[in-house]
């Protein structure tokens, strides 16, 4: 009896860090390193969300247009070579977030993404912060894998 | 929304002041008062530039999980933006004129509104401190009308 109902408490705690974790997992790459070179024509945009228990299992595409970025996973953090100009990234699930940033050639920016509480599933929060505060939070965050070539543009391309 | 300093509205239609313009931004936010001149033509020129802060409520996210008015509308969060715009008008090489405005704006979401955008949000802001600094700069008309006078 003890030994089915140990069986039975391990079975309920690998399903649930299965749901917890599981459904959102994707395959981080190495831990943050800062880029050595801006392209002289590109602003580069930090795109990165902090780890954290809550939504870990939810992630979400971060777009500009209709143009994939990144899919943004819990822990991970993607650099973006943005053209200059006004760019709006933004982000859906039940509810949409959406931010402007004025990107300048040669400098760099960074963009926050958390998952706020929703009515069915977590909600995107999309938020540009400070330098300071941007490289303190993104140390601890995994490059994320650049997204399928169908959902990027050629003249979005991390530049080789 | 609140917006500083508070001016009163007036009809700029017809008031546009000539000068070089230096702004590296959208030219839908740039003050319509003012106008790119041909070199030469006059002695003013302009430097306008804004700037955007971000901030977001430090409220844990799984809060409102805990909180039972939650489903009855309750915010569960808040976001804030404030924009700051700043026109410097010269002539020749001296500074004659500064005016600047600052335009702040918070919206709370609740599980059935999440509310404006911060794009949203921030086109809004940007077009008020636009027509701020109009107002700001049309009662000083009779300064760019006749530059001279007070000389």
């Amino acid at each position: 009896m003890a030994v089915t109902q140990g069986r039975r408490r391990a079975l309920i705690a690998i399903l649930i860090a299965g749901v917890l974790g599981g459904s959102g997992c994707a395959t981080l790459g190495p831990v943050y390193t800062k880029v050595d070179k801006v392209p002289e024509d590109r602003g580069l945009v930090y795109i990165y969300r902090p780890s954290g228990i809550m939504g870990s299992g939810v992630a979400y595409n971060v777009k500009v247009g209709d143009n994939v970025v990144t899919t943004l996973h819990s822990g991970g953090y993607f650099p973006y070579y943005s053209k200059p100009g006004e760019v709006e990234f933004w982000a859906k699930t039940e509810s949409r977030s959406a931010v402007t940033i004025d990107v300048k050639p040669g400098q760099v920016y960074y963009l926050k993404g958390t998952l706020g509480v929703g009515f069915f599933v977590g909600r995107p929060h999309l938020l540009v912060v400070s330098a300071d505060v941007g490289e303190k939070e993104i140390a601890e965050c995994k490059l994320i894998p650049e997204p399928k070539k169908e959902d990027i543009k050629e003249e979005n391309k991390t530049p080789k | 929304m609140a917006i500083t300093p508070q001016v009163a509205s007036r009809d700029v239609t017809g008031f546009k002041v000539k000068g070089q313009i230096v702004y590296e931004g959208n030219p839908d936010y740039l003050p319509r008062t003012i106008a790119q001149g041909n070199p030469g033509e006059t002695d003013f020129s302009f430097r306008y530039a804004y700037h955007c802060a971000y901030g977001m409520d430090n409220t844990h996210q799984a809060l409102p999980l805990f909180n039972p008015l939650s489903i009855v509308g309750f915010p569960i969060g808040a976001n804030t933006l404030v924009i700051a715009g700043k026109l410097d008008v010269y002539r020749g090489d001296a500074l004659v004129k500064s005016y600047s405005a600052t335009c702040a704006m918070d919206k709370t979401r609740n599980l059935f509104y999440e509310g404006e955008t911060y794009s949203e949000l921030r086109k809004r802001g940007l077009a008020e401190v636009r027509t701020n600094i109009e107002f700001q700069m049309h009662e000083d008309r009779n300064f760019f009308v006749n530059p001279n006078a007070g000389k």
